[in-house]
């Protein structure tokens, strides 16, 4: 591993040269502490506002009304009505504890078997051709979705399926991944632990750089058991980096779609429809757009729930940092 | 293929809106003036360039010839007109073409000036008034006022509401489920006598004797042919969750078997839905999955095109519009075409009520007046003699009753004779608005029940219900509520 | 340290895992040099004369090119307006402090946490009423908000890295704020400017959902075409198919390739740097 690993550094108050500054006439305006900033955020908040701020108040809006796009009327308030219809229905408990479980299932695999790559991958500084390995290794995770998507599902195939050629050279029956109930989730879950193990197995080799090389060989000349090294030493110090790894790949998991849209479509029956994907048919499918949006409000209310954890992670640690 | 075209930027600025409420402001629209009456001489177009773009279904035959055979149409607008005209081709493939459509009119775009949509979206077209009302243009035009071949042409391809006067769309293509078969298969040297020691009767042989073929009669033959163990199968049906794969064949058996899916003047799902003559068809259609290749499940259209053109499987059940790619070249001459099973009714008649497939022409409401001249030109140009029967060399069903009964019209294509004889015994399904909901609930609980997720057809069939009742009384076009026993019902 | 035939050993696991990872992809772009009948061809076939039909069609195809070059100018020119006002915002953020930083900087990163349904709805509803649609800016400028919020957490935790001194130095002696901006700490911040770009573009250049709702005939990029092409004429056309995604795919494996060292930045939102 070369090069340092930083985490956020804890932020420095702003120059103290600033007041003391040479007066001049326009350089003085942007010079005045509230204008330059505001100046230089300006860019970002004309876009925050335009593409989030509004489309969120139109989402919040139209979930009070009934709108279909295809029904020629216009939106009708109803109140709650499209907040207790989704609570009352149980597809959409079962699309989202379908989706929670995905989520635990991805995230837990993809840890796990990251973690172990990664700590096989520690001491791989001489690999020849080590830059090609890992270009192939973390290939799954920059492809285009919709093309994983599509030709994971002639890999998966029954009949011209190279997976099924290689099972059945093995002399067992071909089996139909993501076509029969039983099996389609797991193959979907197969496909997504293949696109992002290789992300844990880079948080994984940054949270082993972290890890000061002097305690490692402390722990080498006490002769700890290497059970005993890998949490005393290497997760106390890489599990800030690992829990971001984590916490990432969770809030990730949870908007899977574009993969489950060219696999399986949600199917077989509603086997592998995530909440992402039930969305998106209600809206762009049905065009039921009143329902969808009070969906999505809820949605945008769990993402805030996710990124509240996350934040709250990482400051955690800045405190830490500050406290020591 | 895929969407084609670097057109250019052409799409002039919409007016900005003020909320969601204008969105459906589009119904007060009213439609840039078509002139009815041209002379050669006089054409409001002539001297001018104009360029249009189709929407239809990608790597869907039919619709590729829309623009495929549009240089025709240049030429002739040409001589006759005196403008200039090109055409580009969009496409989607099924499941997403309706999304792709309606996204793009609901903001009064013509960005696709003529579309190709599939027949049960009428009424979602129409309702929100994005595509042009035919009614006035085709009384003033005797040219549009075609004699087609079956009345199921008519109800299904241009009226909505059902039963109304009310047209909104031109057939495209028509299209019903079929066989098709190896026919080289069927005459190889010693199956006919194997078939006969093993069943006792004779292997069927000619067009007719498939006619009078029912369920059973094609179960026999099709575990005849069914040879897992040497990689042969004996039929590829579409049972994939995709768009309306499953429903098509499955509510074809519902209705030959004399159940339904709803009651179209009351708006009445459960009831008839949930209906024990339908849960026999849920079985029965499940039944012929041990006929299939395994994987079957997610088969839709293409899947079985490779199922069959691959040499995997001895019958695909396949809508007719794919003949010219399920009979490629090395297939010539070995394959047949034949009507889909019968099922017998209680007087031992043996009956087929299918589902009718096929698209129509509509043709966007806020083209501007040039587009509008030239869609309907067009129009007109697809519907000559010519063209027609240009159509059906290359692989097209038109639908229009002088083609049709033409002598010889049976003998083109293996597919032809089916063909007539399906468009007499098949029936569209939904026209209503609300279409995409309804399927996307039907295609859940139903694969849901092939694939095993759900084990009890009569409680799939009983959430389809709900949830169907349940949408259409929320828009107001069923009469009554969905029942107290719907509360929280889930797959 | 191992030595001698274990060290082969490990090396040569190390290999087979990467290879095991890689192998799907492989798959396709063997597959890209195959016809259609050795594609579907069982058992498959590892051994066979390779054709360039396949990319000939596609090359020739109409539209092809256009779609090709929507992909190019969509992620390009968002990935440069989103870290060029990022980088601006993230000085701001990092250097003054203003009221709300945290807030604000809470809001952004929810953005893209939420799922691309979810977040496409409104701005569809928003495009519909103002006409947006499938227009080259409506797709550029949605991007772009959609890469801000990455570029800024990216940007943040780098000028926060760069000493105040520097900025101190400036203003003592006496240059104005947009040359300490630039000329001071612009240059010290490139690798997180790269790895913003990086990971944008690889973003936008994969993004399909977007695309798909919110995009048209004249703004359709790969992924669009990918998922509407599948089909040729009934049949999956998996020749097009596999010769389309070993095109694509390039750019993105030669990002990782040549970009390696940022790859972690990029993939954390900045909140973990170095280098693997």
């Amino acid at each position: 591993m070369s090069g340092d690993v930083r985490t956020f550094a804890p932020v420095t108050s702003p120059p103290a040269a600033l007041a003391a500054r040479r007066p001049g006439s326009f350089t003085r305006f942007l010079g005045r502490r509230d204008v330059m900033p505001t100046l230089l955020l300006m860019p970002v908040l004309i876009f925050f506002i335009v593409w989030n701020v509004i489309p969120t108040l139109w989402l919040l809006g139209l979930g009070f009304y009934r709108f279909s796009l295809t029904s020629g009327r216009p939106p009708r308030w109803t109140g709650l009505y499209n907040y207790t219809s989704i609570i009352n229905d149980a597809g959409v408990w079962a699309d989202l504890s379908r989706t929670f479980v995905f989520v635990i299932l991805a995230v837990g695999i993809e840890t796990l078997l990251g973690m172990a790559l990664g700590l096989l991958f520690w001491n791989s500084q001489r690999l020849p051709g080590r830059r090609v390995a890992l270009t192939m290794l973390f290939a799954p995770m920059v492809l285009t979705p919709v093309a994983s998507g599509t030709f994971w599902r002639l890999i998966y195939d029954p009949v011209f399926g190279v997976l099924n050629s290689i099972i059945r050279a093995f002399g067992f029956q071909a089996v139909s991944f993501l076509q029969e109930a039983s099996t389609a989730f797991g193959a979907v879950l197969a496909v997504d632990i293949w696109m992002w193990t290789p992300f844990m197995v880079l948080m994984t080799l940054a949270a082993l750089a972290s890890v000061p090389k002097a305690e490692l060989e402390a722990a080498e000349i006490d002769r700890l058991p290497w059970h005993q090294r890998l949490r005393l030493v290497v997760l106390y110090h890489g599990k800030f980096i690992l829990m971001l790894g984590i916490l990432l790949r969770t809030i990730d998991a949870f908007k899977t779609m574009d993969l489950i849209y060219d696999m399986t479509y949600g199917g077989p029956g509603s086997t592998t429809q995530l909440v992402a994907m039930t969305l998106y048919r209600r809206a762009f499918e049905a065009f039921n757009m009143g329902w969808s949006s009070a969906l999505a409000v809820i949605l945008l209310l769990i993402s805030i729930a996710f990124t509240a954890t996350f934040i709250f992670v990482l400051h955690w640690r800045e405190r830490r940092a500050e406290a020591a | 293929m895929s969407e084609t075209d670097g057109r250019p930027a052409r799409i002039g600025r919409r007016r900005v809106l003020g909320g969601a409420a204008a969105l459906t402001a589009a119904s007060t629209l009213t439609y840039p003036k078509y002139v009815f009456s041209q002379t050669e001489k006089n054409h409001p177009l002539a001297g001018k360039s104009i360029h249009m773009a189709v929407l239809g279904v990608a790597g869907w035959l039919p619709s590729s010839l829309s623009v495929d055979m549009s240089p025709d149409f240049a030429k002739y607008a040409k001589a006759k007109y005196g403008y200039d005209v090109s055409f580009s081709f969009a496409g989607a493939p099924f499941g997403a073409l309706f999304q792709k459509m309606a996204t793009s009119l609901a903001t009064r775009s013509q960005e696709y000036n003529i579309m190709i949509s599939d027949s049960q979206w009428l009424g979602a077209l129409a309702t929100p008034k994005w595509i042009v009302k035919l009614n006035d243009i085709i009384a003033k035009d005797p040219a549009l006022n075609i004699e087609w071949y079956a009345p199921v042409i008519r109800a299904a391809y241009q009226v909505y509401p059902d039963g109304t006067d009310n047209l909104w769309g031109f057939p495209q293509v028509g299209d019903t489920i079929s066989i098709f078969l190896r026919k080289d298969w069927l005459e190889a040297p010693g199956e006919a006598e194997a078939y006969k020691a093993k069943y006792g009767s004779d292997m069927p042989k000619t067009w007719e004797d498939f006619e009078k073929m029912d369920l059973e009669d094609w179960k026999k033959l099709l575990a005849f042919f069914n040879r897992p163990e040497k990689g042969y199968y004996g039929i590829a049906m579409q049972w994939s969750r995709e768009y309306d794969a499953l429903s098509c064949p499955l509510m074809s058996f519902m209705r030959s078997m004399g159940g339904d899916i709803w009651d179209p003047k009351t708006g009445q799902v459960q009831g008839i839905m949930d209906s024990q003559v339908n849960v026999e068809a849920m079985e029965a259609y499940k039944s012929m999955l041990k006929y299939n290749p395994p994987g079957a499940l997610n088969y839709f259209i293409a899947e079985v095109v490779d199922a069959f053109t691959q040499g995997k499987v001895f019958a695909a059940w396949q809508w007719l519009a794919t003949g010219a790619t399920m009979v490629p070249k090395e297939l010539e001459g070995k394959v047949m075409v034949v009507p889909p099973p019968g099922f017998k009714n209680k007087a031992g008649e043996v009956k087929r009520n299918y589902i009718i497939g096929g698209q129509p022409w509509v043709i966007n409401a806020f083209n501007d007046a040039d587009h509008m001249q030239v869609a309907f030109d067009y129009i007109k140009w697809w519907y000559l003699p010519e063209t027609s029967q240009e159509y059906l060399k290359r692989g097209g069903l038109p639908c229009d009753k002088a083609t049709l009964s033409a002598p010889g019209f049976d003998d083109i294509y293996p597919w032809n004779r089916t063909y007539k004889y399906m468009l007499q015994r098949s029936t569209d399904f939904w026209h209503d608005p609300k279409y995409a909901e309804m399927l996307s609930v039907q295609q859940e609980a139903w694969t849901g029940y092939m694939t095993g997720q759900v084990n009890n057809p009569m409680h799939a069939l009983q959430y389809v219900a709900c949830k169907q009742q349940a949408i259409l009384y929320d828009e107001g076009t069923a009469d009554k509520a969905p029942t107290s026993d719907c509360n929280g019902i889930r797959l | 340290m191992k030595t001698g035939w274990r060290q082969h050993v490990y090396h040569a696991v190390l290999w087979l895992v990467a290879l095991i990872f890689f192998a799907p992809v492989l798959w396709i772009v063997l597959s890209s040099f195959k016809t259609a009948d050795q594609i579907l061809a069982v058992p498959p076939k590892l051994i066979f004369r390779p054709t360039f039909a396949n990319y000939v069609r596609l090359f020739s195809g109409q539209g092809f090119l256009h779609q090709l070059f929507n992909s190019f100018f969509l992620s390009i020119s968002a990935v440069l307006i989103a870290v060029a006002v990022s980088f601006l915002a993230a000085f701001s953020f990092s250097r003054f402090r203003p009221a709300g930083t945290n807030f604000l900087m809470f809001l952004l990163l929810s953005i893209r946490m939420l799922p691309g349904s979810a977040a496409i709805l409104p701005v569809y509803l928003m495009y519909v009423g103002f006409g947006w649609k499938d227009s080259y800016y409506g797709m550029i400028l949605f991007y772009a908000m959609f890469s801000i919020p990455f570029s800024v957490w990216i940007l943040k935790g780098f000028i926060d890295g760069v000493s105040p001194r520097f900025d101190e130095t400036g203003v003592v002696n006496g240059a104005s704020w947009l040359r300490i901006i630039f000329r001071t700490i612009l240059p010290q911040v490139m690798p997180g400017v790269i790895a913003a770009s990086i990971f944008n573009f690889i973003f936008v250049w994969n993004e399909f959902l977007f695309d798909y709702i919110i995009g048209g005939i004249r703004t359709s990029n790969i992924p669009v075409a990918l998922s509407t092409g599948l089909y040729s004429n009934g049949g999956v056309d998996w020749t097009f198919i596999s010769a389309l995604t070993t095109t694509y795919i390039l750019p993105p494996i030669l990002a990782v390739y040549f970009f390696q060292r940022y790859l972690l930045v990029g993939m954390t939102f900045g909140t973990v740097r170095g280098e693997v």
